[in-house]
């Protein structure tokens, strides 16, 4: 029988109960009480020999970074193996004495090593550092060798960033380094610790978060001696992403023999889709010397150049554009409506403005000159007319939309921008009105206004599509570690609405400037028909005399521009060369721009050429 | 509306315990996460929001209504249920165990507040049942049922620690409310038939853990790892510990969760022989207060859940530490108000609001002196 009653009164059945789950506790707790007793009293030597003594040490596994491919899937960055020299901080019995000793066996860098070292034995006295890289074998052999004098380091098999086409790619991929402190603080990311390895420049370091993988990490029990007697825990590393680049290293490859002894920028890209094919900035520097750990020696060597080979010149450095303008300037004056293309303008090889005479390129004049001619011919007395006619505003608006003076968002890191200047600038740095002989000047690409070779190139690729403007594409698609592929498609930044017919007709010139007599005939090319514009940029106002640019000292010498496209019917390449102090662009630009061009039609359809050649041999 | 006397009437002891101890793993979660370095907002501050929330909602607990929550223990416990079915379905897989829902900014482990809900559930079942007699065997089962859904929903999760945990809630319930003693016998007999089908249905990494508990020396990679660790972590802070932030294990990161379920092996570190005692006497105070208030309780109910409520913080205490210091296999149970985490906190301070509610004397002429278990 059960009573369903709730009693409102104390339950001696229940206390008991209860009781007896008390008594549980108590038991509990007391074995609790003597397992700790154990563990911190009975057992403490053990464990404090264990902790203190740190005989587990925690070995890092370094995670190898991921590739990078150009478009035709070859590696253009990948990971070697190397013998690094590593020093556990912890393990250092006498500094002084393995370093001297080290010092004979291994060159490496005495000024800041030893320092690195005790910073580490006071802060993280567990992480590693790496003293030396990429020793050879017999190197190996000898610290081995001396292992029991040599207690705080040892050599460990590390993976090396390597660039197999080494300088051609240096300024488009940058290069690897240490992680700093300054980065480590910056970083949100917790997996990154000292001695990673991290993207410092260019691509790698654009990408780094896809790059980069997971280290792995042992966790050994070492003796006394720093051996490792146990594996603990081996957690195995995680290698980095891959990153398929719209780069050809062939034309890469072309593009950086070219530019070979010469300073200054030549980038190829595919208008219609904004790939780049080639970013090659001169001069360029060796990227698996940072892979390596660079010295303090050669990175003042580096910086204290004066040709700057650290630069990325291609959207870093600004520089005046001469005649490359010169198409913007005829676009503006067709869109505007200000000037029929048929009308002329007579060049005796100078025009006088107020009481100033201004050259044209060519002392002899160029007669009667329409606007085909003006830019063919490059007519400086023309676009100075245009100038004055259009004013600045118009130009500058034409010449942003078209991407002059405008970032043009590539994944790059450190993009510099332009200045392409109207009223609203004129206002800015001064309070005089705009000159004519400051208007005029715009029309050939003078004065304030001053251009990245990246600019000038989306600029040129404009015209090449008409008038759509692409965001430069370096990435072609990414494979990161544990997820899918991600395609990154290209991107449109705008649609300019020029006029077809005017497009056409710039188009038209610029494929005469080099097949028509023009200025950039340097750039012919068999059975493709190139278009381009040729550019001098004066750097010094050299008064009196015309003096050619090869008879000036090379740091006064003018710049020299060649922007083009090919085929020109329907674009499909497009290349900028700007060679700093290089001289006349038609003599020392187009040739460069040519080279590219040629590689980039000698590699396109090598499988429709072999058919060719093919058929040539049956017949 | 606070009626008056409520405050009056509130526990004041067992509330101040669980103070202390949140006090305790405030400062202990500052010094287990300070190398964490990053930014944002740090996991510390976090807890104290975490503390703050929680006696928030030990109060809204408290000051319910005399019988409230008697009241809502079907609907809640359903509801509970419910949850936990949506969770295994849709919950997040997260250290691959689904346990999460998430709401907006805070992922919340339903399965945490289900301990509770079971208790109170179970209470208000055998308070009906109740006999002088001993609950019997036919009586036993529905009770049983009713903690094998929530069971099996949470073990399929998997979260074993906390399905364990609702087993011996179920245990310590089965002695609270006088079932016989002869049905334990029998009960405690099956169970142990039933462990080799448990050992069948465990996962590898389980299996792993629990072999790994029974022979460390087995030391399959990173298995014993975890215990390793933290047996190094409790035994090199000898008898007065390193000192406070003088942690080596923590600072090292070679502590697994040193914040969450490990948050004890960096108290001990720092804190050495001397504070462990410290420690272990606040939880054993609180326990032991718990049982104090379910037997002084004016209803069944009361005494159930209050028993069940003290059994639940046990099982939590017991666990956790066991664990730390290598006597158990690695479950995630944290400790109450010690570790670092919302779920736990909210649910222990909840866990409390109802126990002290339910305590609360029902008579304003309550006479008597407050004394230690009654023996």
């Amino acid at each position: 029988m059960t009573q369903r009653i709730r009693k409102r009164e104390h339950d001696p059945q229940i206390v008991k109960r209860i009781q007896t789950v008390i008594w549980v506790a108590f038991g509990l707790f007391a074995l609790l009480m003597v397992r700790v007793y154990w563990l911190q009293v009975v057992q403490y030597e053990r464990f404090r020999t264990l902790s203190e003594n740190n005989r587990l040490r925690i070995r890092t596994i370094r995670a190898p970074r991921g590739q990078i491919l150009d478009r035709k899937g070859r590696p253009i960055a990948e990971t070697q193996a190397s013998f690094d020299l590593i020093c556990s901080p912890i393990d250092v019995a006498d500094l002084e004495g393995e370093l001297k000793l080290l010092a004979e066996i291994v060159d490496f860098d005495t000024d800041e090593i030893p320092g690195k070292i005790r910073d580490a034995k006071k802060k993280n006295p567990y992480s590693s550092i790496t003293v030396a890289r990429d020793l050879r074998f017999e190197q190996v052999s000898v610290i081995e060798f001396n292992r029991e004098a040599l207690r705080g380091f040892s050599v460990l098999v590390e993976a090396k960033r390597s660039y197999p086409y080494g300088r051609a790619f240096a300024h488009v991929l940058g290069y690897v380094g240490e992680v700093s402190q300054a980065e480590l603080d910056a970083s949100e990311d917790e997996l990154l610790g000292m001695g990673d390895v991290v993207g410092k420049y260019g691509l790698e370091r654009e990408e780094d978060d896809v790059l980069r993988g997971i280290n792995g990490g042992r966790h050994v029990e070492v003796d006394a001696a720093g051996r490792d007697k146990r594996l603990v825990e081996e957690v195995p590393p995680r290698a980095g992403g891959i990153v398929t680049t719209t780069l050809d290293a062939d034309i890469q490859k072309t593009a950086e023999e070219a530019m070979e002894g010469k300073a200054g920028a030549v980038i190829a890209m595919v208008p219609k889709t904004g790939d780049i094919l080639a970013f090659v900035s001169a001069p360029t520097f060796d990227p698996s010397a940072f892979s390596r750990g660079i010295r303090k020696a050669e990175w003042q060597e580096l910086s204290n150049d004066p040709r700057k080979p650290m630069q990325n010149k291609g959207l870093q450095g600004t520089y005046a554009p001469g005649s490359t303008v010169k198409p913007f300037v005829a676009l503006a004056a067709l869109e505007e409506g200000l000037q029929d293309p048929k009308a002329t303008v007579r060049c005796p090889g100078h025009l006088w403005i107020g009481n100033r005479a201004f050259r044209c390129w060519r002392e002899k004049g160029h007669g009667s000159v329409d606007m085909y001619k003006g830019i063919v011919q490059s007519c400086d007395v023309y676009f100075y007319t245009m100038g004055m006619r259009l004013g600045p505003d118009r130009i500058a608006k034409l010449e942003r939309d078209a991407g002059l003076g405008t970032l043009t968002e590539i994944e790059l890191p450190g993009e510099r921008k332009g200045l392409v200047p109207d009223s609203e600038w004129k206002r800015k740095v001064s309070k005089e009105r705009w000159y004519d002989s400051e208007r005029a000047i715009l029309g050939i690409g003078q004065g304030a206004i001053h251009v990245t070779p990246l600019e000038m190139l989306a600029g040129y690729a404009s015209i090449a599509t008409g008038g759509e403007v692409m965001r430069p594409r370096l990435v072609d698609r990414i494979a990161p570690r544990e997820a899918p592929v991600e395609q990154r498609a290209p991107k449109m930044l705008r649609k300019l609405p020029w006029k077809p017919e005017n497009v056409a007709f710039v188009r038209r010139a610029l494929g005469g400037v080099v097949n028509d007599h023009g200025t950039g005939g340097a750039a012919k090319l068999q059975g493709i028909e190139v278009g381009g514009k040729t550019g001098t940029a004066q750097v010094a106002a050299v008064k009196g005399k015309m003096i050619k640019s090869e008879n000036l000292p090379y740091n006064l010498r003018d710049h020299a521009w060649f922007v083009g496209f090919a085929p020109v019917s329907d674009p499909e390449i497009c290349v900028v060369a700007m060679l700093e102090h290089g001289g006349h662009g038609g003599s020392a630009a187009a040739p460069v721009v040519k080279a590219v061009m040629q590689e980039y039609f000698r590699t396109k359809q090598p499988a429709e050429a072999a058919a060719k050649e093919k058929e040539k041999e049956k017949r | 509306m606070i009626r008056k006397g409520k405050l009056a009437r509130l526990d004041w002891p067992i509330f101040l315990l669980a103070l202390a101890l949140c006090g305790v793993g405030l400062l202990n979660v500052y010094s287990g996460t300070r190398v964490f370095g990053g930014t944002g907002f740090p996991l510390f501050a976090k807890q104290f929001v975490w503390i703050f929330l929680g006696i928030l909602a030990f109060f809204a607990c408290y000051l319910t209504g005399d019988g409230l929550i008697e009241e809502v223990v079907r609907p809640v416990f359903w509801g509970i249920l419910a949850i936990l079915v949506i969770v295994l379905v849709a919950g997040k897989v997260r250290g691959g165990a689904q346990r999460w829902i998430s709401l907006g900014a805070f992922n919340f482990q339903p399965s945490e507040f289900a301990k509770v809900a079971i208790v109170l559930a179970l209470s208000k079942y055998f308070a009906d049942k109740y006999s002088y007699s001993g609950i019997g065997f036919v009586d036993t089962l529905p009770a049983i049922g009713l903690v094998i859904v929530p069971f099996l929903l949470v073990a399929l999760q998997p979260d074993l620690g906390t399905a364990g945990v609702f087993v011996i809630i179920l245990l310590g319930m089965l002695v609270i409310a006088c079932v016989r003693t002869k049905v334990l016998l029998w009960l405690g007999g099956t169970g142990a038939l039933l462990i080799p089908a448990l050992w069948l249905a465990m996962k590898d990494y389980q299996k792993q853990r629990v072999l790994t508990f029974l022979d460390p020396e087995r030391d399959p990679l990173g298995a014993g790892y975890h215990v390793i660790q933290s047996k190094i972590a409790v035994g090199s802070g000898g008898f007065i510990g390193k000192g406070y932030l003088r942690g080596t294990q923590g600072s090292l990161r070679f502590l697994p969760e040193q914040h969450t379920d490990f948050a004890f092996a960096v108290f001990a570190e720092e804190w050495g022989f001397a504070g462990t005692l410290v420690l272990l006497a606040l939880f054993l105070l609180l326990v032991q207060r718990a049982f104090h208030l379910a037997s002084r309780s004016q209803d069944r109910f009361a005494s159930f859940a209050c028993g069940g409520l003290a059994v639940y913080f046990l099982a939590h205490i017991a666990i956790n530490l066991a664990m730390v210091c290598g006597l158990f296999p690695v479950v995630g149970i944290p400790l109450p108000f010690v570790s670092y985490g919302g779920s736990s906190m909210l649910t222990n301070m909840m866990a409390l609001g109802i126990m002290t509610n339910l305590a609360r004397s029902r008579f304003t002429f309550q006479g008597g002196g407050e004394s230690s278990i009654s023996s």
